[in-house]
């Protein structure tokens, strides 16, 4: 009978320890899937993969990480990542457009519903007006959308972030008002500013060089378009004769990062062992190289500091979407 | 024109794994044109996920080289077993069959394949000096103008393709329906979703298209899958065309060619329609017209040298203005758009290397697709008596694989199917496909353009009767619309 108790205790004890060694078992054991909600080709796509590649490159982890793009609208796979099992194995790239999407009430859940990891790779804006609008200064333009509002037409893909980039501008002018025009991104708001059917657009640091500037960095007499200032804190390395909004004394900061989500209750320890990847990855030549061709700035932020970073473009971008919404 | 950019994007295809994608291409196109039950437009949608894993300009080399060979396989079927391997080669079959049951099949298929490269030849011509002055021109459109010139395409493809105006506006119009849910583009919000959010994207291009196309297809070769052709040799007899030949055919091949290239710049019409047109002037034009129909070879010549030609036509506007001037070049657009390429007027500005690239490739497809046709017709002629039992198996897999790579979702193969049987539904009931794809694919730019137009103007919509082109464009869909209608109604009237 002894033996048999003591046959028992030490299968338990032994199944405890296997069972116990099956938690601590190092994080990852299996390939890690990043969902990015859009297609395949896309900004956040190749941000997610060039993230990918600086994993493998710095071998940061023991397992490959998997790239699931999910088309259609973002909606879509941002859902089933915050639907998925928080094993550790999950994760989302997205951006501003999940905030946009919240406040405009398009979604039914939000940024709240994940849990941050990290957020790398910022990216701000630049207000763009024709050569010969006679508009030479932030200060004019808004001004003369103060003087006749809805006057100034200002080309965006309504509902999305250079929708919201303009009405952040507006709101700096009590008064001021731009009519907004359905046009789409940034190539279709070029062509449409060149062809002088809107006013107004914003435009990406990396897409104005591309549109401005000739190859080799100096100015293209073609153009037809000049920036009026950056929507960043600091100056864009690509044209540093533009300064930023703040400079200026306009209290606007609206720049796009890309964030890294995990389903909620995803164990703390892949949330660490995803961020510190992501860490290393930004350090390799390939991430570096790729943030110095898209005009992105450096730097990483995780954990809590993710978070008040998250609450903090929240309070400016919940007012904006909603305004974005009554359309 | 910038012939110094041509021979770069020449250069780059013929020194690069394109020169792969070129042959790759072509081949596969001729032997997917030939193969009946399987078209051209099939075997690009279910590329299309392919392509993806390749350059922008592999891709385009890729895809035009196979629309440059579906186009050319046809005539094959068409004049051996009297199948239109492709839609586009039905005028073909009623020369060339007669022709090679009367002993001569190498001469039939000769007279084809030369027709078809001078068809191919003379568009590209006309693409090359064309296109970038139609894009300078295109720049100056605003959203009037776009919206007033796709009414006009979506009016001519319902009223100018097979079948009845009813029957086509029916279809253009499924189209346009499917297209509705999704993201409203002029408030970013949701709708017709019914609250399902795998809607919240819309139904996607590609599984739509897989579906219409491939699927509905194979539904319907399974149906008579036991139908057994019976075999016919052909020697290379006369598959070289002479130079008297030539000659005496030059008129028509040219006069076919034109017909054909400016049918297929018309946005939303392509290659059937192109070969009928030239078929009927052929014929009207000829001394011995009592022999269209029984083995003319005018008439094979018409038609093959028309439908070639709409393959450069119509990628005129799908470069210069983004409108998609025949099913396949909407396809195109999607193959586009996938790597992040916006057609329309700045394509020279923003992606010239890929413009060229579409260019270069028309033509350099055209030189292999004879070449390859002419020293192995004999070879390719042997593949159309594959057994369907083997072949669908494998494209019914492509199909699924196809649909589900892009997005990743389920749902879309789910939609795939669906599309697959309301396809085969609606081609039972004899309404045509082309204008429902068009529908779908060009509903979405039309309501962005107006909807934009509308908010520039606060509302005002008399620049679509102020402004010249959108004027002109908006009369021209009101009498294509009208048009036959007065005609059938008169007609009525006088048997009355």
């Amino acid at each position: 009978m002894l033996r048999f108790r003591q046959l028992l205790s030490v299968t338990a004890a032994a199944l405890l320890i296997v069972t116990a060694g099956t938690a601590q078992a190092e994080w990852p054991e299996k390939p890690i899937k990043l969902i990015v909600p859009f297609k395949a080709g896309g900004s956040s796509d190749q941000m997610g993969r060039v993230v990918q590649a600086g994993i493998k490159e710095s071998e940061a982890l023991s397992q490959p990480v998997t790239i699931v793009n999910v088309g259609g609208h973002y909606s879509i796979g941002a859902r089933r990542v915050m639907e998925a099992k928080p094993d550790g194995y999950n994760f989302l790239l997205i951006h501003l457009a999940l905030m946009g999407g919240q406040g405009s009430g398009a979604l039914d859940f939000g940024w709240k519903d994940f849990a941050p990891v990290a957020s790398v790779g910022e990216f701000c804006l630049m207000p763009m007006v024709r050569k010969d609008s006679g508009i030479d200064s932030l200060e004019q333009l808004l001004t003369q959308a103060k003087d006749k509002p809805d006057s100034l037409i200002f080309g965006a893909n309504l509902g999305a972030i250079n929708h919201m980039g303009g009405l952040m501008l507006q709101e700096t002018t009590p008064g001021a008002k731009f009519r907004f025009v359905q046009i789409g991104g940034g190539t279709a708001n070029y062509t449409a500013l060149t062809g002088a059917q809107t006013a107004v657009t914003v435009l990406s640091g990396a897409e104005v060089t591309k549109f401005t500037l000739l190859p080799d960095g100096s100015e293209n007499p073609d153009s037809q378009i000049k920036p009026l200032a950056y929507t960043g804190s600091e100056r864009f390395s690509g044209l540093p004769d533009i300064a930023t909004t703040q400079e200026l004394g306009y209290d606007v900061n609206f720049c796009i990062k890309s964030w890294f989500f995990a389903p909620k209750d995803t164990p703390q320890e892949a949330m660490d062992g995803f961020a510190a990847a992501i860490e290393k990855a930004t350090q390799t030549d390939t991430y570096q190289d790729y943030l110095i061709k898209n005009g992105f700035a450096n730097g990483i932020v995780t954990g809590d500091e993710m978070l008040e970073e998250l609450q903090a473009t929240w309070d400016r971008i919940e007012p904006i979407a909603k305004l974005a919404a009554q359309k | 024109m910038d012939l110094n950019a041509l021979f770069v994007a020449i250069q780059q295809i013929l020194s690069t794994h394109a020169l792969l994608m070129l042959l790759l291409g072509t081949g596969l196109g001729i032997v997917v044109g030939a193969i009946p039950g399987l078209t051209g437009a099939m075997l690009i949608a279910l590329t299309l996920p392919l392509t993806f894993y390749m350059t922008p300009f592999n891709a385009v080399v890729l895809l035009v080289s196979m629309y440059v060979g579906a186009i050319s396989g046809g005539l094959i079927t068409a004049t051996l077993m009297r199948m239109p391997g492709t839609p586009a080669a039905v005028m073909t079959t009623f020369d060339g069959y007669p022709m090679a049951r009367s002993g001569r099949p190498g001469r039939a298929l000769g007279l084809g394949i030369t027709a078809s490269f001078v068809g191919g030849l003379i568009a590209w011509v006309v693409l090359l000096t064309i296109t970038q002055p139609l894009s300078i021109l295109a720049t100056r459109f605003g959203p009037f103008e776009y919206f007033s010139l796709i009414m006009m395409a979506m009016v001519l493809i319902a009223s100018v393709s097979e079948g009845s105006l009813v029957k086509g506006l029916i279809s253009g119009l499924l189209g346009m329906l499917i297209s509705m849910p999704g993201v409203d583009p002029a408030s970013g919000m949701p709708r017709l979703t019914f609250d399902w959010y795998v809607l919240n994207g819309g139904l996607q291009l590609l599984p739509v298209l897989i579906g219409t196309f491939a699927v509905s297809q194979i539904i319907a070769d399974a149906l008579d899958i036991g139908k057994v052709s019976q075999n016919s040799k052909v020697d290379s007899r006369g598959v070289l065309m002479s130079l008297a030949d030539l000659r005496r055919h030059a008129l028509n091949m040219i006069r076919s060619s034109f017909i054909g290239t400016w049918i297929g710049i018309l946005p939303g019409i392509g290659a059937s329609i192109g070969s009928v047109v030239a078929y009927t002037a052929a014929k009207n034009m000829s001394k011995t017209p009592e022999e269209f129909g029984k083995g003319s070879e005018e008439g094979i010549i018409a038609s093959e040298a028309a439908n070639n030609a709409t393959v450069g036509g119509a990628l005129i506007p799908l470069i210069a203005m983004g409108i998609p001037g025949s099913v396949i070049d909407a396809i195109l657009i999607g193959a586009l758009t996938i790597h992040s390429i916006q057609p329309g007027p700045t394509l020279f500005l923003t992606n010239a290397d890929i413009v060229w690239g579409i260019i270069a490739t028309c033509l350099l497809a055209n030189i292999v697709m004879w070449l390859m046709m002419t020293s192995s017709v004999r070879y390719i002629a042997k593949l159309i008596y594959l057994p369907r039992s083997y072949v669908l198996p494998v494209v019914i897999v492509f199909c699924v694989v196809g649909s589900y790579a892009l997005n990743n979702t389920l749902f879309d193969i789910w939609v795939m199917l669906g599309f697959g049987v309301i396809g085969f539904l609606l081609e039972r009931a004899k309404i045509p496909l082309g204008p429902f794809v068009i529908g779908f694919v060009l509903a979405p730019l039309g309501e962005e353009k107006l909807r934009s137009g509308l908010m520039m103007t606060a509302g005002d919509i008399t620049p679509m009767f102020t402004r010249p082109f959108s004027l002109a464009f908006t009369l021209a869909a009101v009498v294509l619309l009208v048009w036959p209608l007065y005609n059938d109604w008169r007609r009525r009237r006088a048997t009355a």
